[in-house]
């Protein structure tokens, strides 16, 4: 990056919103994905939109990528920066601009944390419904690019369902806004593909949100079973019984043990236990949770735990949250796999998944989101040893694999990034993947907003030997032990 | 004569070589949009069979209008020629109901009734109630992104479309999404496809996903002196724990239709409920089941939707809802129109019946839209003689996002065969 274009962005953002010492840079090698890094020339944190906009302007008058970064949380290597590009950093756009209680909106700048929506506006008994586990840090610009969802997608949506308008600044520089406060702006639904569009189509740089009303009743219940297999069937049973509980969450016996020794939550020492949540007024969430109880009865389901209160509940929960860093605990490393399946073959899979473990020789814990079917499979393995890192890759690829013999998706919540760009032509044709680069190549003609993310490239899936590359042969052979 | 019919013939077979045999004809009087006689009406089996026919009307520089149940056609802007009309009704299939996932995928020409008479045997619906629902079918209530009054509680087609198949105008097929409730992977062409008016591409298939059908239905009908009633009532009931699935007003006379659907005892109570709240803002309720509550609603979707003349839709902040109410009366009185407003209380999604004058419809229209700043509200034209659709632009002000869209259609339709120029903002 040359003198000039570095002492215009620093004209743009005062020496304090420029770094480009390679120490300070550090920082911003890698989002969540940390196996994946990159410098990038340099990163701004600008103030104002405005700034946001002078640096794309400078950015497209000299063809400089630059690649857009909330809070660093992405799990799919979205944030990666690009070598000779601008990271814009969005932490310091994070004002809360409107509240507007009467007509259940909020209007926030991107840097501003999924928590803190909640946090302004509990007083007045709403809250923002979708809840990534990472919330107390993740950016609502970040949100907006991975769609993300949380435990209580079942009932509520994703991020997508509760984004009502955005204001973005276009790879040209130029602003835009798409939606509005109202709803059904007339036009195209613009916003509808900005929403996980993973930072690769505009720089997000306001987004108004729709509230909800806290339900007047919660209840959880935690519930044992003997198998992966019962715990998948009574899943299907309560969503076939025409019960949309807000969430059901699964853990097997590898991650509820991580858990218990993590945080003692209190879980029955089982092959699987279910947690689901039901919300909504009090009368219909009783009905319902003594249907959800015959259910899980009639699949066999034992050592029921009732939460009596929010202490209980939240004891819950935090084994929930808990298992993924719990799993520190089993093994020195783990890969955590993102896919999703039809809800019904739930069993099926994680009998796939079994075999798979055994087969493979590393232990793979399950806890995922199991009433949308979006599985988190955490393969355990330890880098101290000699290929076991590549096996690990291997299994978690595998598994990806499973999901999309059975319909499923490459990802349900952490997004294709740089991580999955390579597997994009698992799931889509060719014909799939140029009809939505007709949708890039509108916004982005030139190719400098995020490049090489989403998309399979030459540079990203033909050249460069990255961890998630294809090993055809070496797979084959574990399909063939399998 | 001779001649003009005998090339007429020979387009007639060009269209039947790929659409299939005995499947196309010339446009006839009742094919017409606005006025505007098709050239040639085709109805292709299948979406192979639809793509290639699209494809050669590409090719050959025609331009392209779809149509399902043809209940929207007469929506956006009169079109300057049709030289092919795709009907999809041919292709009607539910394709697949994955009850156990509560998923389904549908063929673009089936009728919403159809498809949701397949998902009963289940016990699940595509939970959309827009107008005309035994004629509208999935890829026109797609493209229209058209939904009813229990939009308060199930949303838009936007909110549960999970995948689609399209054609796009160069014949090629391609596929967004998948069958799956989440999934975040490649952008979401479903949603961009939804609400496009058949501006980008052809829907061929679409896949949803379901809700189970509720149990138990209450609706309470109040009767309101004045439709300054209204608003009160809407946001006290939605600050309680109030989860009706409709929540719909019309006026003039002021009427409110409020739908509870649980399991029965729910119902019954939230109803209760509503209709005391009601009572205290001095409404007079009564609680609805049965054959009463059917006849109720059918006779709501009635009033602005069944009745001859022009509708707006028009969309506003949810807490303006009163004064909205009050404008419009005030200003239709003035202009000696005669209206009648329904809609979405709860979310400000209004729709509004006009007769009258067209000079003075247009001007009604004008001044609503001076009203509503670009992002806060919206007034388009649904519905309406090609002569007031000449006065006014049916969808009024798009904001600085037509830039971009304009670019969209430019990379998906470059030839500009699809619904040409009958979008927003002339796509
Ligand atoms: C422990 C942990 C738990 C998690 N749990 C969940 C979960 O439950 N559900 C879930 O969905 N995700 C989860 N995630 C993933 C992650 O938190 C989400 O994807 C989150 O939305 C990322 O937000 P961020 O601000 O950190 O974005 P970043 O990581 O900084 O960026 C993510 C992507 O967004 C783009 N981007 C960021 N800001 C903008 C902007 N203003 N304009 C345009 N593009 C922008 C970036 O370019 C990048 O492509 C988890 C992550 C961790 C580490």
């Amino acid at each position: 990056m040359d003198a000039v274009f570095l002492a215009e962005l620093e004209r743009i953002v005062g020496p304090d919103g420029l770094v480009r010492d390679a120490g300070d840079l550090l920082t911003y090698e890698s989002d969540a994905l940390v196996r994946l890094r990159e410098r990038p020339a340099a990163a701004v944190l600008p103030d104002t939109v405005d700034q946001v906009q002078q640096v794309v302007r400078l950015c497209h008058r000299s063809k400089v990528p630059f690649v857009a970064r909330g809070s660093g949380t992405g799990l799919s290597g979205g944030a990666l920066p690009h070598p000779d590009g601008v990271l814009i950093v969005l932490t310091r756009l994070n004002r809360v601009l409107d509240i507007d209680i009467p007509n259940q909106r909020i209007t926030v700048e991107p840097g501003v944390t999924n928590l803190e929506v909640t946090r302004r506006v509990a007083s007045s008994g709403y809250y923002y419904a979708p809840d990534p586990s990472s919330q107390v840090i993740c950016s609502i610009g970040g949100n907006v690019a991975e769609n993300s969802g949380g435990a209580h997608c079942l009932k509520y949506g994703f991020t997508v369902h509760h984004v009502l308008g955005v204001e973005v600044v276009l790879p040209d520089g130029e602003l835009a806004h798409l939606g509005g406060e109202a709803l059904d702006s007339p036009g195209l639904d613009l916003l509808g593909v900005i929403v996980g569009s993973e930072g690769t189509l505009a720089v997000v740089t306001k987004v108004t949100l729709r509230l909800v009303r806290r339900p007047e009743a919660v209840q959880m219940l935690l519930v044992a079973f003997d198998s992966t297999d019962a715990a998948g069937n009574a899943v299907s049973d309560i969503i076939s019984a025409g019960i949309i509980p807000a969430a059901i969450e699964m853990m097997d016996r590898t991650t509820i043990r991580a858990a218990e020794a993590a945080v003692h939550p209190g879980f029955p020492d089982a092959e699987a236990v279910l947690i689901v949540e039901l919300d909504g007024p009090r009368s219909e969430v009783v009905a319902l949770f003594a249907r959800v109880e015959a259910v899980c009865a009639r699949n066999n389901g034992w050592g029921v735990q009732v939460a009596r209160d929010e202490a209980q509940r939240g004891r819950i929960w935090m084994g929930r949250k808990a298992a993924f860093a719990a799993m520190g605990r089993i093994a020195p490393n783990y890969y955590v796999q993102d896919g999703v399946i039809p809800r019904s073959k739930l069993p099926e899979v994680l009998r796939r998944i079994r075999q798979l473990e055994i087969e493979s020789g590393l232990t793979i814990g399950n806890v995922f989101h199991a009433g949308d079917g979006n599985l988190h499979p955490l393969v355990c393995y330890d880098a101290a040893v000699d290929g076991q890192a590549d096996l690990a890759e291997q299994v978690a690829t595998e598994i990806l694999t499973y999901c999309l013999d059975v319909g499923g998706s490459l990802t349900g919540e952490h997004g294709i990034g740089a991580d999955k760009a390579c597997h994009m032509p698992k799931m889509f044709t060719t014909a799939d993947l140029e009809t939505m680069q007709l949708v890039r190549a509108a916004f982005d003609p030139d190719q400098i907003c995020n490049p090489d993310k989403l998309f399979p490239t030459p540079r990203l899936c033909g050249e460069v030997p990255g961890p998630y590359r294809a090993h055809p042969a070496e797979i084959a052979g574990l399909i063939d032990r399998v | 004569m001779t001649s003009r019919s005998s090339s007429l013939d020979a387009v007639v077979a060009e269209v039947e070589a790929r659409a299939g045999a005995g499947l196309a004809r010339p446009g006839v009087a009742a094919d017409a949009i606005d006025g505007i006689v098709p050239g040639i009406v085709a109805q292709p089996p299948t979406p192979v069979a639809l793509a290639t026919t699209l494809a050669w009307a590409t090719e050959t520089g025609r331009t392209v209008v779809v149509r399902g149940g043809g209940t929207k056609l007469g929506w956006g802007a009169s079109p300057g020629s049709v030289d092919l009309l795709l009907s999809t009704t041919a292709m009607n299939a539910v394709v697949e109901h994955r009850h156990g996932d509560l998923t389904a995928t549908v063929q673009a020409g089936a009728t919403l009734a159809e498809t949701n008479a397949v998902l009963s045997r289940h016990r699940q619906w595509l939970p959309l109630d827009p107008p005309w629902s035994d004629r509208a079918t999935i890829g026109g209530i797609v493209a229209a992104n058209d939904s009813g009054p229990r939009r308060q509680r199930h949303g838009t087609p936007r909110d549960l479309i999970i995948g689609m198949t399209l054609a796009r105008a160069d014949g090629l097929m391609a596929k967004t999404g998948g069958i799956v409730v989440k999934n975040v992977a490649g952008y979401d062409l479903a949603r961009l496809l939804t609400g496009s008016f058949g501006c980008l591409g052809v829907i061929l298939t679409a896949t949803f996903k379901l809700a189970p059908l509720s149990e138990a239905s209450r609706t309470v009908s109040v009767a309101f002196p004045a439709s300054a009633r209204c608003g009160p009532l809407v946001a006290d009931l939605l600050a309680h724990a109030s989860t009706p699935s409709a929540l719909e007003l019309a006026t003039p006379p002021a009427t409110m239709l409020i739908r509870f659907e649980s399991v029965e005892a729910v119902a019954v109570e939230q109803a209760e409920h509503a209709a005391t709240l009601a009572r205290d803002h001095g409404g007079t309720p009564v609680v609805l089941t049965g054959e009463d509550e059917t006849a109720a609603w059918r006779g709501h979707d009635a009033r602005v939707f069944d009745r001859e003349g022009t509708i707006l839709k028009l969309t506003i902040m949810p807490a303006d809802l009163s004064s909205t109410l009050a404008w419009l009366d005030d200003v239709a009185t003035a202009r000696q129109l005669d209206y009648v407003v329904t809609g979405r209380a709860g979310l400000g999604v209004l729709f509004v019946g006009l007769h009258g004058v067209v000079s003075e419809q247009a001007t009604f229209v004008t001044a609503l839209r001076e009203r509503l700043p670009v992002g806060r509200g919206s007034a388009t034209i649904q519905r309406a003689d090609p002569e007031l659709k000449a006065l006014v632009d049916v969808w009024g002000p798009v904001g600085d996002g037509l830039r971009i869209m304009q670019e969209v259609k430019r990379r998906f339709d470059p030839t500009g065969t699809l619904n040409p120029g009958r979008g927003p903002g002339g796509l």
